[in-house]
């Protein structure tokens, strides 16, 4: 596929000739993000400064029927980025001014293009904290962010991106901009603010964000807490959801992912642990102090042989050392991992966690545990060696965890999206009527389909035409089966 | 009034008004009364699964049994269809958020009969279109709402309230502006304008205790007359007001100070920005939004059904 006579032409005279990429060797640059099995080199590649830039650059796709991508810092994990042969990336890198800090209304408003930890850097000083933290968070985008709605370690207690947006500034797929929210909370109408964080740049160009910041806590306390195996862990996770506790974050790690974070950043977690918990807690004092006695008691009971505590800053950046590790530590004992990002009710986990056992025992391969505990989100790494052929097999067996995932009532992913990755696997979780509807909903916004098209939703072209095992809703499954 | 009590018989008589181009009114010529099951309710979940005809009061009882709670706490008692569909929610908004914060996944009728789900059971979740979110505030214009999962919170297991009372307005605003700025984590903070306050903790014994007396002292210090009430009358008088209001108006919560001002009475939830007034408010919908919010309608109702 090739642009339309003059549509280069033009675009370079409207934006000017820098903000516009046409050599092969630039636009190899934009050719992947994070998945990087999946690559497709664009036509053009623009780097808009403006929202008024990109509307000129989505009004002319639109006129010329030209598919464009819009793209962050080009870190995620599911293809949401991936470039469209023929179409044009419009990289919103440029745009990364923070435009207003309102303490007093606890919001910041920022262009697309800055940076998750820069929201947080603007307003330390002044005692306040921007939420999410995705792994990716020093390089990662807000405008990436708001696409695919990213959580982090500790969005147990503080949900995710979308509890956090309060108004956005979107170019819709037809170049018309509209702001949906501001400040305040509560806008009349449908929850288009909720229905656009999350949709994966498929419904338009966000090029203004307005952020809610939270106050730092009064306290934050850490525990790390060593089991025996996982299932004991699990058992206190347990018991901590019981007990009315709400921590920040939970995380877990197996034998083999502690392993490897000894071997890469030697964190000196206690020897011979077949799981770490780590839970963190963060409030007024006087509940946190409670809290965290509580914790540990709990650890204690499922079996824990050693806990231990940290209060300051440094203390809780070693124990959380092994874990922030954990996925490039993975290189030390494979020379290939696959992230699988599968989502179980939490009190499935330890069910879940054995059938991973049994699968990584049928296809050979080992499989390494990091995961979320606290909401369920699990973050199996396969381990293969893609020089000895065992890149099918890793596939399968992640896709068969996936599959678990679903048995389970869970859900394909958690954090890290549908994108292109996934897009083929979402009849095993919705119906074909619940893709239909997906897919009115996005022409309502996208008629003409231009706006990353062929993410998301199975297209025949992508997929085949055999949709996958399809199984009941988890919600239509829920008390008794129904399905007409 | 039909009142349905299957998926299907909503199925049916929505699809049969979509061929014969008639209008419906959900609430009015159709009512989910029939719909009110508890289908699941995980506990070490912390989660559950409704149908949409279910009472708040009737789920909140049984949630209660195992110590949580929908912490939601809008005016009267509300099936959950119409909490999400008028997106309502009350003073526990200011800690916990509105209906589309706790909405995990849904299951709809649309207008012409198409049952299809969105979301899921699980906390977290990123895979495909939020219609959960969508239908949040749709006013019941957009798809029945049949089922919906809800993200639950554990019982506090206790609770104290604090009255205040402020000369002025700009004392008013002071004190809310100082509490903002506080470490404290307070579940609920109305302003019952003009001249009070009301400020809910929750949580240990020990860390409710802690707290209310250094809010106690903080809103001392900001000029207030602070009483302590255990008894929550005042989150009645707060919801009771909320519920007659005609009209909502919104500001960028650090305007209080020049938002009360124009105001005579309202109750106000001061983080949010919303001020709940007993006079009609303008619409302040965007004409854009609109015409997106007409696209998606024609979409999933062309017929104009629930129009």
């Amino acid at each position: 596929m090739s642009l339309p006579g003059g549509f280069r032409y033009q675009l370079r005279r409207a934006l000017g000739p820098a903000k516009v990429l046409v050599e092969p060797e630039q636009l190899r640059v934009y050719e992947c993000d994070g998945l990087t099995g999946q690559r497709a080199i664009p036509e053009l590649v623009v780097l808009p400064e403006s929202t008024e830039e990109v509307q000129t650059v989505v009004r002319a796709c639109h006129r010329a029927r030209v598919p464009f991508v819009a793209r962050g810092a080009g870190t995620g994990l599911s293809g949401g980025a991936t470039p469209v042969a023929g179409g044009v990336v419009v990289s919103l890198a440029r745009m990364n001014r923070i435009l207003e800090v309102d303490l007093e209304s606890q919001r910041v408003v920022v262009e697309p293009g800055v940076t998750n930890l820069d929201v947080t850097r603007a307003v330390a000083d002044a005692g306040y904290f921007y939420a999410p933290d995705p792994s990716s968070q020093q390089v990662c985008t807000i405008g990436g962010n708001v696409a695919e709605n990213s959580g982090g370690a500790h969005c147990l207690k503080h949900g995710f991106t979308v509890h956090h947006v309060t108004g956005l500034t979107l170019v819709l797929p037809d170049g018309e901009l509209v702001e949906l929210g501001g400040k305040a909370l509560d806008p009349d109408g449908p929850d288009l603010l909720g229905v656009a964080v999350g949709s994966e740049g498929t419904l338009g160009i966000v090029t203004g964000i307005t952020l809610r910041i939270l106050r730092r806590p009064e306290t934050v306390r850490t525990l790390l807490a060593a089991f025996e195996s996982t299932d004991a862990a699990g058992t206190a996770v347990s018991g901590i959801v019981a007990a009315g506790i709400l921590p920040a974050a939970v995380e877990m790690m197996d034998r083999l992912t502690i392993e490897a974070a000894e071997k890469a950043v030697a964190p000196g977690y206690p020897e011979g642990a077949g799981a770490v918990l780590l839970v963190e807690l963060e409030g007024v004092a006087a509940q946190v102090q409670e809290d965290a006695e509580e914790v540990a008691r709990i650890a204690n009971t499922c079996g824990a042989f050693e806990v231990r505590t940290a209060t300051d800053d440094a203390a809780r950046a070693l124990l959380w050392k092994g874990r922030k590790s954990a996925f490039a530590a993975m290189g030390r004992v494979a020379t290939d991992y696959y992230v699988q990002d599968g989502v179980v009710p939490r009190t499935r986990l330890p069910d879940v966690l054995r059938r991973i056992e049994e699968l990584s025992a049928e296809h050979g391969l080992r499989v390494g545990n990091v995961f979320h505990a606290g909401d369920g989100n699990l973050h199996p790494l396969v381990l293969y060696d893609a020089a000895a052929g065992e890149t099918d097999e890793a596939r399968r067996l992640a896709e068969e965890i996936l599959e678990a995932c679903l048995e389970a009532g869970g859900s394909l992913t958690g954090e890290h999206g549908v994108g292109l990755d996934k897009a083929c696997s979402m009849p095993r979780m919705f119906s074909e009527r619940d893709l239909d509807v997906f897919a009115r909903l996005r022409s309502a916004f996208d008629p003409e389909g231009l706006c990353n098209p062929g993410k998301v939703i199975p297209t025949p072209r992508l997929c085949g035409e055999v949709p996958g095992p399809y199984r009941v809703h988890p919600l239509e499954r829920v008390g008794l089966a129904e399905r007409l | 009034m039909p009142s349905v009590s299957s998926l299907e018989e909503a199925s049916e008589l929505l699809a049969e008004a979509h061929e014969h181009g008639r209008r419906l009114r959900i609430g009015d010529d159709l009512t989910t009364d029939g719909l009110d099951r508890i289908l699941e309710h995980e506990a070490g979940d912390l989660t559950c699964t409704v149908e949409a005809g279910i009472r708040l009061s009737q789920l909140s009882g049984e949630l209660a049994r195992h110590a949580q709670r929908l912490s939601l706490d809008p005016p009267g008692d509300p099936t959950i269809g119409a909490l999400l569909a008028c997106n309502l929610s009350g003073p526990l908004r200011h800690r916990f958020g509105a209906p589309r914060d706790l909405v995990l996944g849904v299951t709809l009728v649309l207008p012409d009969g198409t049952i299809a789900s969105a979301g899921g059971k699980v906390v977290k979740n990123v895979a495909g279109y939020d219609l959960a979110r969508l239908v949040c505030g749709s006013q019941g214009r957009l798809a029945l709402i049949a089922r919906a999962s809800f993200r639950l919170h554990p019982l506090p297991k206790s609770s104290h309230t604090l009255l205040v009372e402020a000369s002025d307005d700009d004392t008013l605003a002071r004190s809310v502006a100082a509490l903002l700025r506080s470490q404290l984590e307070a579940s609920a903070i109305d302003v019952l304008h003009p001249g009070r306050l009301a400020i809910l903790f929750e949580g240990s014994p020990a860390a409710v205790e802690s707290q209310t007396s250094a809010a106690t002292s903080l809103l001392e210090d900001a000029g207030c007359l602070v009483t302590q009430c255990h008894k929550a009358a005042i989150w009645d008088e707060s919801r009771a007001r909320q519920g007659a209001a005609r009209g909502r108006l919104r500001f960028a919560p650090g305007d209080l100070a020049s938002a009360l001002p124009l105001i005579d009475e309202a109750v106000i939830r001061p983080a949010a920005g919303v001020a709940y007034l007993p006079v009609t408010a303008p619409d302040d919908t965007p004409p854009e939004v609109r015409r997106l919010e007409d696209a998606i309608r024609a979409q999933l109702d062309p017929n104009g059904v629930l129009a």
